[in-house]
């Protein structure tokens, strides 16, 4: 199929209007929010803006038709490349189905299109008393369908779990243009758990269309605490002193001394300038219950060797402490002209001495850390500080970026904890997984779409191709039994 | 390789006889018999405490039964990191006394915690009366190692409570009753065991004002972990279970009398053996030869669910003797004796009209034969098949038993 023929039939399904296929209008759609250099970048050949599940399935019908690739996409706010365009291919962006659709105040569900904003949705629902737990900190820009795709976390996923604990069925649109759903809210519905499969499946097995979504009652109280600490190694010890206490506070954020000289001046938190490290707490529940356990979170701290503990309860002393939190990407841009923010996940116990390892590797690549990251559940977000307009920079960044995912792999971490894998890191998969889990992995790929229709080249290591699988096997198998191929 | 047992301990699945059991001791052996039984066009069935052989439709083939009963070890547990790894055939009360040494816990739970294996628990995925506050093993489950038929070990997830590398096969094989691949062993998220725990027990009333008591309930200022009505004699009790520090407990239990009158309020070790004896009443292995069915819907419909249920029932001459409810999950177990009719399928599909699925827990073997015991075929039914061409293309495991006789 000519070009010229795909975008007139792309035009019939949506209107001439809603496909763009001129390069100044597909330029955006070669980049996600990954840093230049990280990711490949690609044009496609059309992009198309669907409003209804059946636009869907005819784009996907007429994709098949043209063997065309199609990459679906949401805000674009992701970090590993996942809704980067394939070359040549057709993206479908779904930010203009951004309807919720019903919210059920008795079940405490929400029905929403995948164009859903993130924010938007616990904002809407905040009149019913619920909130969406998962939280990423582009929460203000990113979409639910794209939270389904790469499986969102956020700070609140200490608590309340990543996207895939808060997804209860999904209608999606398949490699053969069927519409179909998967899930529900009822007991035992029988089958596969599929729905739990295309969570974080970051696009390769099928086009969300409609989200059927649990939501978290609103807590009746919350409190905020910040903890400040002469160094890193202190408040990771609290850290593990509160979990090991039996406390599981809503959220437990980390920010080092780095981190802090970017937020405060700009920001003015209340974050202590000369503190090594800062805890930012939150606490939630029935109001007696939380008071008591800020008491005893604080007595920790202390314990640990916090220099100073403050407990905010008011509203704008909340949302002060959360802002430099919330914003301690943004302010980077006081230190540095660029940032590369990396997302690996380490045990928890193993927190001190990769960050020990991170400030090693920032002196042998000669670059500034920043360290900014979920503590609680051992998630880290090294922040690579450099300017990409300096020769030789953007290299020292994927070189130190290299250095910290072996060593979190070493201790036991994995390569991603909310970011997905995408192109960014899809070559460090076989550092996790050998041949015979990719063999499994490509299977599941393999059974919902057998062409490779769904962003093809993305999480699977190159030389992986999907199709391959029983070549994969066969070569595993190989290697169990010590036979090579010659 | 695998040993295999003497005929003395031959298992039946509903009344299809295995010829022997294997028992293998590591994962790879598991892979190796697993390889075998592809390459010969054997059938397996495996198998971890036996607790839930009950579900599933009629095996159209048995050969062996695969036990993973020596797959029992702990593989590591870092309390600071709450994480743990265990293989499948470790049994539930033992990882549980292991955990409560560090004060924390699976907050999951099974009938029969003394039999019932970790694997089995995974394949089977029937969660109990704690979902509605503290979700299910799918909430926990953070890595995984299968065994498949071609012969090799797959892992996915890891040992970090926050996971996006590749795909979640953890959920996949949660729940597929063993028809994708054998779990040799499995990672937890757990948790910190709550420090109290008290449940409120009401006297047996009508059943609307169960439900009363249930909503009420539900409405505390301190959310219940679990709240079900259960039938007992002519009436309906209703009971709910709170967790947490013990001041905090004492508050949402006293505030809770005032909203529900109580019949009594068990706390601590007796609320917990309270909950493990109306476990006990739900467990699927002495069943002889009684039915036993679930039926699901949406939550909030839950009180006309059950009075529909109840009339569709009558209409066929069941009265069964065993109702447990849980209304803020949208489930109802019923247990009745064999059908007057003789066949289930008029009940079930009399039933579909008023649910979202009902599946049969437990049945006698011949009354499964013109049935599918899962319910209602999912609209997906054929990726479902692709995934099982996937991963065990030549009918290995648990053939027949799974949805749609897949």
């Amino acid at each position: 199929m000519n070009h010229a023929t795909l975008i007139e039939r792309l035009g019939r399904i949506v209107g001439p209007r809603s496909v763009f296929h001129e390069t100044g209008d597909l330029l955006v759609y070669e980049y996600d929010g990954s840093v230049d250099g990280a990711v490949e970048t690609a044009r496609p050949a059309a992009v198309v803006l669907p409003t209804t599940p059946q636009q869907i399935a005819e784009i996907v019908k007429l994709a098949n038709e043209a063997n065309l690739p199609v990459t679906p996409r949401g805000a674009g706010t992701g970090l590993s490349g996942g809704a980067v365009a394939q070359a040549g291919g057709i993206v479908v962006a779904l930010t203009r189905m951004d309807k919720i659709i019903e919210v059920d105040k008795e079940d405490g569900t929400a029905l929403v299109e995948p164009g859903v904003i993130n924010l938007e949705l616990s904002e809407t629902t905040l009149n019913d008393g619920y909130f969406f737990a998962p939280d990423p900190s582009s929460q203000r820009a990113c979409t639910i369908g794209g939270n389904v795709a790469e499986n969102s976390g956020g700070p609140h996923c200490l608590k309340y779990g990543v996207t895939s604990n808060h997804i209860l069925g999904l209608e999606v649109v398949l490699n053969d243009g069927r519409i179909a759903w998967l899930g529900g809210n009822a007991a035992g519905l029988p089958g596969y758990d599929l729905t739990g499969t295309m969570v974080g499946s970051e696009g390769l097995l099928g086009i969300v269309t409609k989200a059927l979504v649990r939501l978290t009652p609103a807590p009746e109280a919350i409190t905020v605490m910040l903890a400040a600490f002469p160094e890193v190694e202190t408040a990771s010890a609290a850290v593990s002193r509160v979990i090991g206490a039996g406390i599981l506070p809503a959220a437990l954020e980390m920010m080092d001394a780095l981190t802090i000289e970017a937020v405060e001046p700009q920001y003015h938190a209340g974050y202590p300038m000369d503190a090594g490290a800062v805890l930012l707490i939150e606490i939630d529940g029935i109001a007696e219950d939380v008071a008591d356990t800020a008491r005893e979170i604080e007595g920790i701290c202390l314990e640990s060797g916090a220099t100073e503990v403050r407990i905010a309860t008011e509203k704008l002393e909340k949302e002060l402490l959360w802002k430099g939190r919330k914003m301690a990407l943004a302010a980077m841009g006081r230190l540095s002209p660029n940032y590369y923010l990396h997302d690996t996940v380490v045990p928890r116990t193993k927190l001190p001495a990769t960050l020990r390892r991170v400030e090693e590797i920032s002196k042998e690549f000669g670059l500034r850390i920043a360290n900014v990251f979920h503590a609680g559940d051992g998630n880290l977000h090294p922040l690579m500080l450099f300017d990409r307009h300096k020769k030789g920079d953007t290299e020292r960044v994927l070189g130190a970026s290299h250095e910290i995912l072996h060593y979190c792999v070493e201790v036991g971490g994995a390569l991603s904890g909310e970011h997905g894998i995408g192109t960014e890191k899809r070559d460090y998969m076989t550092l996790v997984y050998t041949g015979e889990d990719l063999a499994a992995m490509a299977g599941i790929k393999n059974s919902f779409d057998p062409r490779g229709l769904f962003n093809p080249e993305k999480l699977f290591p190159k030389g992986y191709m999907c199709g391959e699988v029983r070549a994969l096997r066969a070569q595993a198998l190989a290697q169990k039994h010590g036979i090579y191929p010659i | 390789m695998a040993s295999i047992q003497s005929n003395s301990e031959l298992l039946a699945i509903d009344g299809v006889r295995a010829t022997s059991t294997l028992r293998p001791s590591s994962a790879e052996e598991v892979a190796d018999a697993l390889g075998t039984a592809d390459r010969d066009g054997h059938a397996i069935a495996p198998v971890g405490g036996g607790t839930k052989l009950a579900l599933g439709n009629t095996p159209t083939k048995l050969d062996y039964l695969l036990s993973t009963a020596a797959l029992d070890k702990v593989l590591h547990y870092e309390p600071t990191d709450l994480t743990l790894s265990v293989q499948a055939g470790m049994r539930f009360a033992d990882v549980q006394a292991l955990l409560r040494e560090h004060g924390q816990t699976l907050p999951v739970e099974t009938p029969e915690p003394e039999r019932a294996t970790i694997g089995g628990m995974i394949a089977t995925a029937l969660a109990g009366p704690r979902r509605y506050g503290s979700g299910t093993l799918r909430d926990l489950l953070i890595g995984i190692s299968v065994a498949y038929p071609s012969g090799i070990v797959g892992k996915a997830g890891g040992l970090v409570v926050k996971n996006v590398t590749g795909f979640d096969l953890m959920r996949l094989h949660l729940g597929a009753l063993g028809t994708l691949g054998v779990i040799v062993s499995a990672n937890f998220k757990v948790l910190p065991a709550a420090r109290h725990e008290s449940t409120l027990i009401t006297a047996p009333q009508g059943i609307s004002d169960a439900f009363a008591s249930a909503g009420a309930a539900a409405r505390g200022r301190l959310r219940p972990i679990s709240i079900e009505i259960f039938k007992a004699g002519d009436g309906w009790i209703t009971a709910a279970r709170l967790e947490g520090r013990p001041s905090t407990v004492e508050l949402g239990i006293a505030e809770l009398c005032g909203a529900v009158a109580a019949d009594r309020v068990v706390q601590a070790d007796e609320s917990w053996a309270w909950w493990r004896e109306y476990l006990h009443g739900q467990r699927l292995t002495e069943t002889g030869d009684g039915v036993v069915l679930r039926c699901g819907f949406p939550p909030k419909t839950s009180e006309t669910a059950v009075s529909r249920i109840q009339t569709a029932l009558v209409a066929y001459d069941i009265s069964p003797e065993i109702w447990t409810v849980s209304p803020g999950l949208g489930a109802v177990v019923v247990g009745f004796d064999r059908p007057a009719g003789g066949s289930l399928k008029p009940v079930q599909d009399a039933l579909l009209a008023h649910a979202e699925n009902v599946s049969v827990l437990a049945a006698p073997s011949d009354l499964k034969s013109d049935i599918d015991v899962w319910g209602r075929r999912p609209e997906t039914v054929h990726v479902m098949r692709a995934l099982k061409a996937e991963f065990d293309p030549n009918n290995v495991l648990n053939p027949g038993r799974f949805v749609d006789r897949i």
